[in-house]
């Protein structure tokens, strides 16, 4: 006999199990691997336990005593002793027929949501273990049957069946929603992805599995993913989480976001929320809220810093230091008197070359191009092209530093606009 | 008062941007092959197979119901789901099936086309090449969104019907006592005709779209109402202008016992019947349905396939990134096309075949449906109410026994 036998979770599924005098046991249903996400099992998760029906009844059993053979391309599912899987394990695990097979999971190196169309396994001397997940075309063929005259057929061309497999360490099984029960699971491979790229995945994604995946991230995770989640899909998961969640992710985001966020959902529920988030969080976005539609206070960033025209460089560094702002808030600094009123801008640039004893004020840019609040935002696309500027401050009637409006927030703004014209 | 006022304008505006599923899936409905068959079942049968658009609307608003309903609690197209509960085996079938009857009804829609066009005196080999060409342009350059709203805009072109109808003076009393009291002879071309009514109302590939249309809109459960009464002014529409044409070609081709075969035919009969302005209407309305119809058509039956069997699709892709769905989308568009061009192509036969794949093939959709729309795991406490399912069921076995008797009744016969 070889070392090792590799098979697919197809080949054997309806197969009818045989003890080894060759009576019939039933016919295989599901496997079960292990799920939890331990280094060594989320490489090869090993079968734990497979599900029989016999006459109507379905129980699963422990694979310790299950043998896959395969005898000239014949697959044998062999079983020398029944014994039934205790419950503990069976819900701890993965089903692959319920969670795999069909479904859609993500790719993590491709980043991207791709559809399985069967599993490889390994029978080695120390168990069965699940290799990779098959998403080709040759996958979908063996399933229906037709693998062998679609081979021979190409084989006249000289060609072959493209073939499609991802590793198990770089898939992640997502969507659970034929199962009623509640995973606690941590999808810890998607943590590594990009905030962009978990958003696109999430939108891709059915209600039930998008509201699952984006509960297991961690508040910083989730905030940054909201950011860049169409309005569509940030409703659906504000409505379908608790309260309390969204209000803690909610207040790590700008507060520009949040009062887009906030102005899309209904207005009971928008109270809610503020209510429940935190109170210097909750209050910036109130007054955001409070401007006008397309007014350039509805998108401005209020996340920016200030500072006295008599600070030194050294004292400039040292509060930046402290801070640690957003890289957005770091790139445009501003100069305000006592009563906040803008002066003058300078860049980081500035900063890094001067001299640490100079002053704020002998770098600063004084009179510096600027927006106001109630201003409405079609001027801003002009403004920003005409002096090459990467953010604005916006003051109020009394040139009071209200904001600042960043070259992004337009940037979607203007999209949006074309959308809607076409 | 104001209050009132401010609420009224409130849930009117609700309902205006939650408008467009049902509504747009209602046109797309009365396509080149509904127009054709409307058509012929009037020039033949006369008023009565004017019933049958009753238990059609019916069943036509149940099934749309269920799938908007899917599409809100699920957030899944109608193609992932097949996949997903009823494996591949099951899932192969169904979209084979809708690739070979929606390459049929593509090219009907061509037929459409150019049988309008010929109306007005342009030969085929210049409209069809050229809406073909125009079709896919819009869709992978990126227009569509604005195509498919300008359509919209002229689906209301569909009410040319309704004139083309009254210019040939119908006999109101005769319509309403065939409505309630429909006499016909039952044999197997009735039958085929009745079948060909409703599977032209109730399209298999229309479900996908309904259920996509709704996801893509973002509804939730909130807005069921506002869904529901989308789907209702839908299916109205779609019955409505079926009703029409019915009406139209009753009372001129029927009474003068004059047979068609396309609905080009129906147009040009009218000319002497009812006046040139009813037949150019009529030919017009065809125009429209049609290229609306193309245009759609092989694009959502390319994203289905490619949702169902995990390729990358849509139109928001770029061709290297979603090649299977553009190669599968242009091959629809060009073999529907070409079809049309060979000359003396069997039109009727393909059109004929498509109708009968489009009917075996919606039992099995309306089964997967009915079966994933009761289950608990995947719909919640959204399951079907017992009338959903009586109707739905009703409609399945209906569809199955009429699809089995005209498949059977030549064996007999002959």
């Amino acid at each position: 006999m070889t070392s090792f036998t590799t098979f697919y979770l197809g080949q054997i599924l309806g197969k009818r199990v045989v003890d080894a005098d060759g009576r019939y046991l039933g016919i295989v249903k599901d496997l079960l691997v292990d799920s939890d996400s331990t280094e060594e099992s989320a490489l090869h998760p090993q079968v734990r336990g497979i599900k029989l029906k016999f006459k109507k009844q379905i129980t699963v059993y422990s694979f310790d005593n299950f043998k896959i053979e395969k005898i000239s391309d014949k697959i044998k599912v062999i079983c020398t002793q029944l014994t039934e899987l205790p419950s503990n394990q069976t819900n701890r695990n993965l089903y692959l027929v319920d969670s795999i097979l069909d479904k859609q999971i993500v790719d993590v190196n491709g980043r991207k949501l791709v559809r399985v169309n069967d599993v490889r396994l390994v029978t080695l001397v120390n168990g069965t273990f699940a290799l990779a997940v098959d998403i080709g075309i040759e996958g979908l063929i063996r399933r229906i049957g037709f693998v062998k005259p679609v081979k021979s057929v190409l084989a006249l061309f000289n060609k072959t069946v493209p073939a499609k497999f991802i590793l198990w360490e770089d898939v992640e099984a997502v969507d659970f929603s034929s199962l009623n029960i509640k995973l606690s699971k941590t999808f810890a491979k998607l943590q590594t992805l990009h905030p962009s790229d978990l958003a696109d995945i999430i939108e891709d994604l059915g209600k039930k599995a998008s509201a699952d995946v984006f509960q297991a991230l961690d508040e910083e995770q989730a905030a940054d993913v909201m950011e860049e989640l169409e309005v569509e899909t940030q409703i659906h998961l504000i409505e379908s989480l608790p309260i309390e969640k969204v209000a803690d992710v909610l207040e790590l985001m700008p507060a520009d976001e949040v009062a887009d966020i906030l102005d899309a959902l209904e207005d009971d529920k928008a109270e809610l929320l503020l209510n429940e988030m935190e109170k210097d969080s909750s209050q910036e976005v109130r007054e955001l809220l409070d401007y006008p539609a397309r007014s350039v206070g509805s998108i401005m960033s209020t996340e920016l810093i200030s500072f006295d025209e008599n600070k030194t460089i050294r004292e400039v560094l040292d509060e930046l230091r402290r801070i640690k702002p957003e890289t957005e808030t770091l790139y445009n600094l501003f100069v305000t008197d006592p009563n906040e009123v803008l002066i003058a801008t300078f860049s980081i640039r500035d900063v890094v070359i001067s001299d640490p004893d100079a002053t704020v004020k002998q770098i600063m840019k004084p009179s510096p191009v600027h927006l106001h609040n109630y201003q409405k935002i079609d001027d801003i696309a002009e403004i920003v092209s005409k002096y090459n500027l990467l953010a604005i401050p916006v003051v109020d009637w009394n040139n009071v530093l209200q904001g600042m409006v960043v070259i992004d927030d337009i940037i979607d703004d203007l999209m949006n606009k074309r959308r809607t014209n076409k | 008062m104001f209050k009132n006022k401010r609420t009224f304008f409130k849930q009117l505006g609700l309902f205006l941007a939650i408008l467009g599923p049902g509504i747009i899936t209602g046109s797309v409905d009365n396509d080149a092959g509904g127009i054709t068959t409307y058509s012929v079942a009037g020039a033949v049968y006369g008023y009565n197979l004017l019933w049958t658009l009753i238990p059609a609307f019916i069943v036509l608003m149940v099934i749309q119901e269920m799938n908007a309903r899917m599409g809100i609690v699920t957030g899944k197209g109608l193609a992932d789901l097949i996949r997903e509960n009823a494996g591949v085996k099951v899932t192969f079938f169904i979209f084979v099936g809708l690739l070979i009857a929606d390459i049929g009804n593509t090219t009907t829609e061509f037929a459409g086309v150019a049988g309008s066009m010929e109306v007005f005196g342009v030969s085929k080999y210049i409209s069809v090449p050229i809406v073909g060409l125009m079709v896919w342009v819009l869709v992978v350059k990126g227009t569509y969104q604005i195509a498919e709203r300008i359509f919209l805009i002229f689906s209301v072109s569909l009410l040319m019907y309704v004139v083309s109808a009254i210019m040939g003076k119908p006999h109101w009393g005769e319509i309403a006592h065939s409505m309630v009291h429909p006499q016909m002879e039952i044999n197997g071309k009735s039958m085929a005709m009745v079948i060909g009514i409703i599977g032209t109302t109730i399209a298999p590939w229309m479900q996908f779209y309904m259920q996509s249309a709704v996801i893509e809109k973002g509804l939730k459960m909130k807005h069921y109402r506002y869904m529901l009464l989308d789907i209702i002014i839908g299916c109205l529409a779609t019955v409505v202008v079926a009703f029409f044409i019915i009406v139209a070609c009753a009372s001129t081709l029927h009474e003068n016992g004059i047979v068609i075969n396309e609905a080009k035919d129906a147009a040009l009969a009218l000319k002497p019947l009812a006046g040139a302005l009813a037949s150019q209407a009529f030919a017009f309305g065809l125009f429209i349905a049609s290229i609306f119809s193309a245009t759609i058509l092989p694009l959502a039956t390319a994203f289905y396939v490619c949702e169902a069997f995990g390729f990358e699709a849509g139109i928001n892709k770029k061709w290297d990134e979603a090649k299977e769905f553009y190669v599968l989308y242009t091959s629809i568009l060009i073999i529907g096309a070409a079809i049309i061009l060979i000359p003396g192509a069997p039109l009727i036969i393909i059109s004929l075949w498509s109708q009968v794949v489009n009917g075996m093939l919606l039992p099995v959709v309306l089964i997967c449906m009915i079966l994933l729309v009761n289950n608990k795991k995947i719909m919640g406490k959204y399951v079907n109410k017992p009338i959903n399912n009586i109707i739905g069921w009703s409609a399945v076995v209906v569809l199955v026994s009429l699809s089995a008797v005209m498949l059977l009744m030549p064996l007999f016969n002959k």
